[in-house]
This record gives C-alpha cells, sequence and structure tokens, in this order.
C-alpha cells in the first residue's frame, strides 16, 4: 500500500498551509522521520517528516497557494510497490474533512480548493461550505454580482462584513477620458472586476467623463464581467445606467467580458448638450472606439438603448456580430410621456414606485430594494436635470423624433427585437412591420423590462443569437 | 390653540390624565390598594379622592385576583376602570383574570362584548426592594393576544398613552417604571393622546440602533451622548408598546444602522429582547444587518437587594456604551 | 319544600313554612309567578334537558368538538335561579352553564351551532360549549376557569350600582369554587361595598370526583356567609319552588340596597363531569338513588297535583319543547362554519 503524505495541522487553528519547499526531489528514496518539506504556518516554518519508508512521488508543486489541512501533497511507495497500481496522482485537492468541519459536516474541503484566495483566519470564515458574511455584505455581494468567496472579511473571526464588499465593488473601468483601450486598463493581477480599492485611489475612482466639456456629451463604458472571448456590450435605456444590467446578469454565464455604456447624462458619464438622438449614437460609438473595442463584439439594447445599438450598428464603424433589441425606441412616435415627466421628478421612494411600476406587469417585480437602489443611482448619476435634457432633446413632446426602421432595414448581423405584449412606455403594436430578416419575440404578459420579467426568455434568446462556438 | 406646557413629574402626568378622563366621564373609576386617602403607593393617585369620591377612587381590600375580577366585571358592563397594582409583581395573584377573563372575554364570546378596562403596574427595580417588589414582568403580559400593553418613558408619553388607553374600548396594561415617577418633563394641559402602538424615535444616528424600554430609553440616550463624542451616532428608539409592536419603525432604523442592540429590564431570555430580534430577523430588514443583533436585558437572578448587585442585574448606561463600542469596533 | 337560612354569625336554622295565601293552597311563589310562568318554566326545564340529550347524542355522533358539561339533573336549579331577573338583570355562569343560559332565554338554536362551532352561534365558533354568553339577555357567560365569574359578576354589580341602575347580578358557581380564592375575595367585596348580586352555589356534591366532604371544611358551602356578613341559604337544588323562592328572597333584597346573599342550592349531576368521566367516584345506587329525585318530573307532577298544568297541557309544552330543540339542531348543522380567514377577528375590537 503506498502511504499517504498529507499536510498536517501544526497548528491550532490552522485551516491552511503553504509548503514553502521540498526537501526531497520525485523519486527520491526516503526514510521514516526524513524531513520531506517545509511548512510555513503564519507564527512559523515547519519541517515535515516522512512517516514511511520508500520512494516518493506526485509532490505538490510547491508553489505559493494554500492547501487545506490534511490534503495529500505526496505519495510514498514502499519497496517493490508497482507504479501501475498507485492510486490516483496526488492532487492538493479535496482531503477529508476533519476535526471541526467534519463534526459540521461541512463541506470544507470542496470550498478550500487550492487557488481559492483566503479570508483572515481560514476556515473559521466559513460555516458550512459557505463563507462567513453578514447579511447586509451577502445581500450587497449578491446585488453587485461579486462572488464572496473572493473576498477578505475584516470583521471578527474572517467575517465579510458590508465594508468589505463595498470596498470590492468600486467599478475600475471608470477612467477619465480618454481611456486607454480596456484590455491594457484591466489590472491583470485581479481576478475579480471588482478589485479591492477605496474611493481615493485614483486608478479606482469613478471619474464622469465630463472631463472632455467640448463634446455634446460622452458615454461611458464599465466593465461589467471579466472573460475571454467577444465582448457583450449592454447598453441601458432611458433613465437607467451600466449598472441597471446586474440583476440580469447575476446567475448568467458568459464566455466573453460584458461591459455596460452609461449614455450621456446616466450614471457616471456627463450629458451638457445633447442635442439629438444622433450625439447618442456619436458617444456610444465613441466610447466604443476609444476603449479598444475595434474586434467583433455582441450588443444589446433595452428601449432607447435599444434604438442608440441599432443605429450605431448600422453605421458600421464597430464590428456587430449581433444584435438584441429588447423594447427598443425608434419604431414609432408615440412613448408614454406621463411616465418620462414623473420618473424625472420623483425625488422619492413612495413617488419614484408608482412610475416604476409602470415599467412592469408584475408589481413584485418592483421591490422596495430595487426602488431605493434606483432612486440612489439616479442621486449618483450625472444628474436629473441632465436626463431632463436628453429627454428634451429625443423625446420632444413625449413624442420620439428619430426612426431606426431604415437603420433595420440594412443590418444583415442576426437582429432580434424583444417587445412585451403589455409595454405601457412603448405600445408593442410599434414592432409590427419589422425588416423581413429583423426577427420578433412577443412576450405575452410582460411589459417593458422583458429582461427583469422573463430573464430567462431573453437569456436564451440571447445565447441563441450570440456566435455559439465562442 | 396651544395647550400651556408646563414640566410635570411622570407621576403628576398620570394622575392628570385620570383626572381628565374622570371629569370627562364619570364612567370611569379608579380601584386600588390604598389609592384613597393614602393617595396611592407611590402618590399617584394622591389627592384624587377628595375631589372626586371614595365612590370613584375605590380602595379595595388586599385582594389582588378578586379586585382584578370586579374592575373586569364593571368593565363589562358600563364602567371604566383603570385599577391600579401597587406593585406589578403582585399581578402574578391576578393572573387568572387577566389573562383568562379580561383578555379573552371578547373573543371567547364572539365579539359581543368589549372590556375596557385600564391595569396600571408599578414595575422595575432600583428601589431596593428587592426580589418581590422589583421585577419587570410586562413580556409576560405582552405575551397574550387580547391585551394592550404599553410602556412609556417620559411624563408626556405617560399621560398621552393613559388618555389612549382609557378611550381604548380592549383591556391596556400600562407598566410605570417606578424610577420614572419623578422624572419631568413637558406636559401640555388637557387631553391629548399617544397612540397605542408606535414607537418614537428619540435620537436619529446611522450607526446602530438602540431599541429600548422605559427607564432603559434614558439610559440609551445617554449612552448615545457618549458615543457620539467618539463619533458613534445611535439611533434610539423608544418602544413605547409591546403590543401591538411597531416593528415597522426598528426595521425602517435597521435598513439604515445594519446593527440594532435591544435594552430592556425585564430578563434577557425570552423577552423582549428576542421578539423584538427574531422580528429583525424575519424582516426584509435580515439583509441589511452587518452584525449580529444584541440583547441587554435582566439577569439570570431575581433582582437582588444589595445595591450594587441590583445594578448589576439590570443594564446600566456603562453596559449599553461597551456593548455599542464592541458591537461598532467589529468585536462581537 | 324545605329551606333554611343560615343569617350573619347567627347560624340558626329556620324552616320556612308552607304559605298558603288567601285561602289557597298555592304555595306563595307559585301564586306569586302564576300559571304561565310556570309553564314557561316548565318549558325551560324541558328545552334544558333535551338539549343536554342532544347535544349528547351528537357528541356521540362526532358532530362535537371538545367535550361538555352537562347539568342534567339540575334545571330546576338554574330556572328557579332566574324566575326572578328580567333580560336588564345579570348572570355569570359557569362551565356547566347551558341551563343557566336557557334559563336565561338563550335561543337554543345558536347555542347548538355554537355547540357545532359555526359561524352563527352565540359566539361565532369561538367559545364553544365552555363560553356560551347571551348578553342580550344578560347572561355574561360560561367559564372555563373554576370561579373566574364570580369576582366580575361583583364587578357587574358595582357597575349597576354605580350607574344607579336597579339591576341585580346572579353569579352561578359550584361547589369546588368555594374553595378558590377568588370566591372569598369576591364575596368579601360584595359585602363590603353591599352590591346587588346573589351568589348562587349549586352544590352537585362533587368537585369532577372530589366530594365537599373531603374537600370543604365546613359542612355546608352556605355556612362560609357567615364570614363575610351575609345571609347564607340553603334550598333543595331539586325543588324548583324552594330554589326560585330563594331566588326572589335575595334578589329582592339585592334590588332594595341591602347587599348580597349566598344561596346554596343543594342538587346532583346524573352525568359525569365531562365525558369522560367514568363514575369511579360514587356509586350506581347513589346515581339512581338521585335519578328518582328527577327535578322535571317533581315539578311537572306538582304543577298536575296543583292543578296548574293539564296532562294535555303537558304533553304539548314538552312536545314544544322537542320541536324547538329539533328545529335547533337542524339550524346548527345548516349553519356556515366561521371563514378560517377570520382566525383572529374578535381578539381587538379595532
Amino acid at each position: 500500500m503506498p502511504s499517504e503524505v498529507i499536510l498536517p495541522r501544526v497548528d491550532m487553528d490552522m485551516a491552511t498551509g503553504k509548503i514553502s519547499k521540498w526537501l526531497v526531489p520525485p523519486g527520491a528514496t526516503v526514510t521514516k522521520g526524513q524531513p520531506l518539506f517545509e511548512i510555513e504556518t503564519d507564527k512559523a516554518t515547519m519541517e515535515i517528516e516522512a512517516e514511511a519508508d520508500g520512494t516518493i512521488r506526485d509532490l505538490v508543486d510547491a508553489s505559493a497557494r494554500d492547501i487545506p489541512v490534511g490534503s495529500v501533497v505526496a505519495w510514498i511507495d514502499a519497496a517493490g510497490e508497482a507504479a501501475a497500481e498507485k492510486p490516483a496522482a496526488a492532487e492538493p485537492a479535496p482531503a477529508p474533512p476533519r476535526g471541526r468541519q467534519q463534526d459540521e459536516g461541512a463541506e470544507q474541503a470542496v470550498a478550500e480548493s487550492p487557488g481559492t484566495p483566503k479570508v483572515s483566519s481560514g476556515g473559521l470564515a466559513r460555516v458550512i461550505g459557505r463563507e462567513r458574511a453578514t447579511p447586509l455584505a451577502r445581500r450587497l455581494a449578491r446585488e453587485h454580482g461579486i462572488a464572496l468567496a473572493d473576498l477578505r472579511g475584516s470583521g471578527p473571526r474572517g467575517r465579510i462584513q458590508a465594508s468589505d464588499v463595498a470596498a470590492a465593488s468600486k467599478p475600475v473601468l471608470l477612467e477619465p477620458r480618454p481611456a486607454r483601450s480596456i484590455p491594457e486598463a484591466s489590472p491583470p493581477a485581479t481576478k475579480s472586476l471588482f478589485a479591492a480599492g477605496d474611493s481615493t485611489n485614483p486608478e479606482t475612482t469613478p471619474v464622469a467623463a465630463s472631463a472632455a466639456p467640448l463634446s455634446p456629451g460622452s458615454a461611458t463604458l464599465v466593465r461589467l464581467r471579466e472573460g475571454d472571448g467577444t465582448p457583450l456590450v449592454l447598453i441601458h435605456g432611458f433613465g437607467s445606467e451600466a449598472n441597471g444590467w446586474r440583476p440580469f446578469l447575476t446567475g448568467q454565464s458568459f464566455t466573453g467580458p460584458v461591459f455596460g455604456l452609461d449614455l450621456p447624462g446616466h450614471g457616471g458619464a456627463a450629458g451638457n448638450a445633447v442635442a439629438g438622438f444622433d450625439d447618442l449614437v456619436d458617444a456610444a460609438e465613441s466610447a466604443l472606439l476609444e476603449a479598444g473595442l475595434k474586434g467583433a463584439i455582441d450588443v444589446v439594447g433595452h428601449s432607447l438603448g435599444g434604438a442608440v445599438a441599432a443605429s450605431m450598428a448600422e453605421r458600421g464603424m464597430l464590428d456587430v456580430r449581433s444584435l438584441l433589441l429588447l423594447s427598443p425606441a425608434g419604431l414609432g412616435p408615440e412613448i408614454n410621456g406621463g411616465f418620462l415627466q414623473g420618473y424625472l421628478g420623483a425625488t422619492s421612494e413612495t413617488s419614484l414606485r408608482p412610475w416604476m411600476l409602470e415599467l412592469v406587469v408584475d408589481p413584485q417585480t418592483i421591490t422596495p430594494a430595487l426602488v431605493r437602489a434606483t432612486l440612489k443611482a439616479r442621486q449618483r448619476s450625472a444628474g436629473v436635470e441632465a436626463q431632463r435634457r436628453v429627454a428634451a432633446a429625443v423625446f420632444p413632446d413625449g413624442t420620439q423624433c428619430f426612426s431606426i426602421r431604415a437603420d433595420l432595414a440594412r443590418l444583415r448581423m442576426p437582429v432580434r427585437v424583444i417587445f412585451g405584449t403589455d409595454d405601457r412606455i412603448i405600445p408593442a403594436r410599434h414592432a409590427a412591420g419589422l425588416p423581413p430578416l429583423v426577427a420578433l419575440h412577443l412576450l405575452p404578459n410582460i411589459g417593458h423590462m422583458p429582461h427583469f420579467e422573463a430573464s430567462e426568455v431573453v437569456t436564451t434568446i440571447l445565447n441563441q443569437v450570440i456566435d455559439p462556438q465562442r | 390653540m396651544d395647550a400651556a406646557v408646563r414640566e410635570l413629574s411622570y407621576a403628576q402626568a398620570i394622575q392628570e390624565a385620570m383626572a381628565i378622563a374622570m371629569e370627562a366621564d364619570e364612567n370611569v373609576i379608579l380601584m386600588g390598594e390604598d389609592i384613597g386617602v393614602y393617595g396611592g403607593a407611590f402618590q399617584v393617585t394622591g389627592d384624587l379622592v377628595h375631589r372626586f369620591g371614595e365612590d370613584r377612587v375605590m380602595d379595595t381590600p388586599i385582594s389582588e385576583l378578586g379586585g382584578a375580577g370586579v374592575a373586569v366585571g364593571a368593565a363589562l358592563t358600563g364602567l371604566k376602570p383603570i385599577f391600579e397594582f401597587q406593585f406589578s409583581d403582585f399581578a402574578t395573584l391576578a393572573m387568572e383574570q387577566i389573562v383568562n377573563q379580561a383578555a379573552k372575554i371578547r373573543y371567547m364570546l364572539g365579539g359581543e362584548v368589549s372590556v375596557p378596562l385600564v391595569m396600571r403596574f408599578p414595575a422595575g427595580s432600583g428601589t431596593g426592594a428587592a426580589a418581590q417588589h422589583s421585577q419587570s414582568l410586562e413580556a409576560w403580559l405582552a405575551h397574550v393576544p387580547g391585551l394592550k400593553v404599553v410602556q412609556p418613558s417620559t411624563p408626556y408619553d405617560v399621560k398621552g398613552l393613559l388618555l389612549a388607553a382609557i378611550a381604548d374600548p380592549d383591556p391596556v396594561m400600562i407598566f410605570e417604571h417606578k424610577l420614572l415617577y419623578k422624572m419631568k418633563g413637558p406636559v401640555p394641559e388637557g387631553s391629548y393622546t399617544v397612540p397605542i402602538g408606535k414607537a418614537e424615535i428619540r435620537r436619529q444616528g446611522s450607526h446602530v440602533t438602540i431599541v429600548a424600554t422605559a427607564i432603559m430609553v434614558h439610559r440609551a440616550l445617554e449612552a448615545a451622548i457618549e458615543l457620539a463624542k467618539d463619533g458613534i451616532e445611535a439611533e434610539v428608539i423608544d418602544l413605547r408598546s409591546l403590543r401591538p409592536m411597531d416593528t415597522g419603525t426598528i426595521i425602517e432604523s435597521v435598513k439604515k444602522t445594519g446593527k440594532l442592540i435591544c435594552v430592556y429590564e425585564g430578563v434577557k431570555t425570552l423577552g423582549i429582547g428576542a421578539e423584538i430580534s427574531a422580528a429583525i430577523a424575519e424582516s426584509e430588514a435580515f439583509d441589511y444587518l452587518d452584525a449580529p443583533i444584541l440583547r441587554l436585558g435582566g439577569a439570570e437572578c431575581p433582582i437582588p437587594y444589595n445595591p450594587d448587585l441590583e445594578k448589576t442585574a439590570v443594564p446600566q448606561v456603562d453596559t449599553i456604551l461597551a456593548a455599542a463600542r464592541s458591537l461598532l469596533a467589529g468585536r462581537l | 319544600m324545605t329551606m333554611q337560612v343560615t343569617d350573619g354569625g347567627r347560624a340558626q336554622p329556620t324552616p320556612v313554612p308552607v304559605q298558603a295565601d288567601g285561602g289557597s293552597n298555592l304555595p306563595a311563589i307559585y301564586q306569586r309567578l302564576g300559571r304561565d310562568a310556570l309553564r314557561d318554566a316548565l318549558k325551560k326545564m324541558h328545552l334544558i334537558r333535551l338539549f343536554e340529550e342532544g347535544a349528547e347524542k351528537a357528541y356521540m355522533r362526532g358532530l362535537i368538538h371538545g367535550t361538555m358539561h352537562l347539568s342534567i339533573g339540575q334545571e330546576a336549579s338554574a330556572v328557579g335561579t332566574c324566575m326572578p331577573l328580567s333580560d336588564a338583570d345579570y348572570i355569570t355562569s359557569t362551565h356547566r352553564g347551558h341551563g343557566h343560559c336557557i334559563a336565561k332565554g338563550a335561543d337554543v338554536g345558536r347555542m347548538f351551532a355554537e355547540f357545532f362551532g359555526k359561524e352563527t352561534g352565540y359566539c361565532h365558533g369561538r367559545g364553544g360549549s365552555m363560553h356560551i354568553a347571551d348578553v342580550a339577555k344578560g347572561n355574561l357567560g360560561a367559564n372555563g376557569i373554576v370561579g373566574g365569574g364570580i369576582p366580575i359578576a361583583v364587578g357587574a354589580a358595582l357597575s349597576a350600582k354605580r350607574r344607579k341602575t336597579t339591576q341585580v347580578v346572579v353569579s352561578f358557581f359550584g361547589d369546588g369554587a368555594n374553595n378558590e380564592g377568588a370566591f372569598h375575595e369576591a364575596l368579601n367585596m360584595a359585602s363590603v361595598w353591599k352590591l346587588p348580586v346573589v351568589f348562587v352555589c349549586e352544590n352537585n356534591r362533587y368537585g369532577m370526583s372530589t366530594s365537599t366532604e373531603r374537600s370543604t371544611a365546613v359542612a355546608n358551602v352556605a355556612d362560609r356567609a357567615v364570614a363575610y356578613a351575609m345571609p347564607g341559604v340553603i334550598v333543595d337544588g331539586n325543588d324548583f319552588a324552594a330554589v326560585a323562592q330563594a331566588s326572589f328572597d335575595a334578589v329582592d333584597r339585592a334590588r332594595r340596597g341591602e347587599g348580597p346573599t349566598l344561596i346554596e342550592s343543594k342538587t346532583y349531576r346524573i352525568r359525569g363531569h365531562s365525558r369522560s368521566d367514568r363514575n369511579r367516584y360514587r356509586t350506581k345506587e347513589e346515581i339512581e338513588e338521585w335519578r328518582g329525585r328527577d327535578p322535571i318530573v317533581a315539578f311537572e307532577k306538582e304543577l298536575l297535583d296543583l292543578g296548574l298544568l293539564t296532562r294535555d297541557e303537558s304533553e304539548a309544552v314538552r312536545a314544544e319543547a322537542e320541536r324547538e330543540i329539533e328545529a335547533a339542531i337542524n339550524f346548527a348543522a345548516e349553519s356556515p362554519a366561521p371563514p378560517l380567514k377570520d382566525l383572529t377577528r374578535f381578539v381587538y375590537s379595532n
């Protein structure tokens, strides 16, 4: 029988350890009592000795990573044991749960797979296979699409607190324009898009694009997800912002990176002098080009953002491979002017909520948290006044004064339009008479926010339309 | 037409409320032990017997059970009795009438009757009266559907809540902390009510919510002033009503602060703090909690006689301070 | 007819002779009540008996939830005591309270409906057998707590006095309650304040299984009256006339403002304490002996003997009661149950 060499617990509160150095090479003949490797803990470096005679093999890489206590780090074959009958090669992978974790029936070892960033006090920070975090921290992480496992808890016993999530959720890509291209701008060492940092760090401070005062308004690109592959660009509707896509993205997996645009006057983007619809398209196009998104991209746009997406795609400056338009504007003259007025005028959760309810069929969709987040986002954003100017420019007198019908007719990439039949902002009948190459999905009993109210359907359609080979 | 506002003691405010109600409605009567010429053990009824006569300020025999039952029967049949227990501890003798009768008759009889009864309970420790005269049993009664239970902390509130209780068609139990009787505060002349079932935010703050009852409200406010010197802004909520409990106000506050400390004098376990904590844990405020909820309540022993032991047995300003600091420092 | 009075500290049984008034051979109380009231009393006694027998049958058929405490054998006590009372007067009752309720004028249909837990019941199905009340008729309610209603009755009497009405309150309770503190506290206060209340102890000899001999230090519950300086009256509770006479005396006294009276109505429950009673504490012979002293049979015979009732009238009264009970059961069975959503209705007024 080969004997295991495990990473032993050498300290009371030790849950993981690092092998700082192997003292024997693979294939060496070792004798019981011979030092095999050095283990590094917070307090000391200790030598670990062999517990059997034989030939050592399958040594775990001594790179600087944490290995859960009890993990197998090598095997020792007794003399004469055939390599063929050896059990699976040693992996610093799941070892049987031990001690406390075992008592709790925890999936401790699974959660502690190598490479997982560690919280300060190791295993104690994780309870029954989940991170120790306050309810508030959990909610914030959920809303921002942040994995708790990626965070360090600064609270007692490594508990992740709201401040830890807040520190991690500062967008890193909201840099002053002119921006460097996105791939370079991304800090290479940061796995999470939301690198830890505080708001005083200039590298992580969101800066509105007002740095370019001569522009009629500029759009800002926000990286919502990390990834390799064709980027997905999301363009929000009037009154929203890039971050408004986060609930939709929660639980979704895309191979490519995901970017959100803040249109002029929205989110972190100023919108001083938007004179018309084309200014919005200019701003979106410039932001993407300046960010270096010159290769293939897929674009999703909602409402006003849908119109911007279609028009931008038609210009041909970007390599838009597919277009998914959710309740797009620009297909007819009517728009709910009362909604625009009321929504812009609302200054409290009480007054905002009724207008948000106009967006959906199921009032349950509009949770108090969503209302609050929307209100807060507006307070953070470039300002309601800027949005008023945008509205005055593109929806004067409550009328959509631009059309994307001609643009749509010229597009040759896959284009899908999704409308809820019960849309109270833009009537679904606008979707009648689309060009023959544009597919229409009419979702019954859905309002203006199909990506909220029918997110699964929208996801399925999105996956159909983006290149499946990616 | 603003009523004149004077400084009255808590006891005077109670007496004034009772006098106003008795002037307005001759069916309002006072019952209790030694509330007549003696003026009540804590001089709350004072000279009311001279003003309203022995028929309306009735000294009862030392018969808590019978007396409470008489009050229930009188309330069922047209009177509005205000029954004073000499000490809230003595209500244990009358539990049958309070819990089985007053609280349940309306329900048992399918809504055919109501019991417009007010009972007053001088409660709490701090007077050196030891184990059988110092208890805080409000949570016992607050556990019983059919009763309403209030715990006013200021002269203004006790007058307003008592007048609200007298006007209420259902039995209302008022727990009065004995240490508050001499506390003075602004009280408007004339009749006004404070709504039963509504908490009051005594101090605004964004870092931690402290929900307190009765005397603990004042200790929490004192602690809050100290905390402010460290830059910790505590929001202090005076619960005022245990049943019905205004969980909405607490939920909104915890959503703002993310941290909650409950301070009350009754025994810590299975008490008011447990109820508040659970209400928060079950509410939307759960997702806003950024630290464990703390309960500061009475020790797990009868109230002792020795003054230092007595103080140690219930939360003091320092207890609240220490707890808040630990919580805010992330040590809990 | 037998009756003794113990007055104040001088416990001296005084037999009250049967009075013949103006040459009539009728008891004075019968002359006072008149034929119609007597027939009505007989009908109420029948109603009580039939109600409880009907309830018993319904229970055995599983139509009734929970237990019930039957007063079969005690009908004269309930009806006789309520004879001087109007709807404005109050009673408080006990867990064995069906008789008091009917005697005070309740509708047996709504009573059955309450038994069946229906919305049309007196308590909308919230109270059941043990909490039936009929406030409109002055019944402040049965009570599940032994002695629970006694202080409440005193409170109602205090209220009546304070509001300067002529209302009188009768508090029914059993022999078991005479050892409760509430009994003593309440009697004391009623006497101190001279309140218009009549305490009626229906001594049916057993508090559940424990006999009064084993539970009570005095020979008669009425002897307790001495301690509270009020008249203590002992009557044969199975003798309608005796009960009615004692009740009239006590109620008249209360209305005159002379204070409370304690009446001990000695009677017997033929059935067990509740449906789960196995009668281990008393003999069949004892039960049979009391069965032979059925108050309804005795009252009916007396009315027939005195010529206050004919055989045909007697049959008619009984038939009428049977019809009422049948209709009541049908009403209850067909009534709707309370909506589940109304579970917490009636906890508070608003």
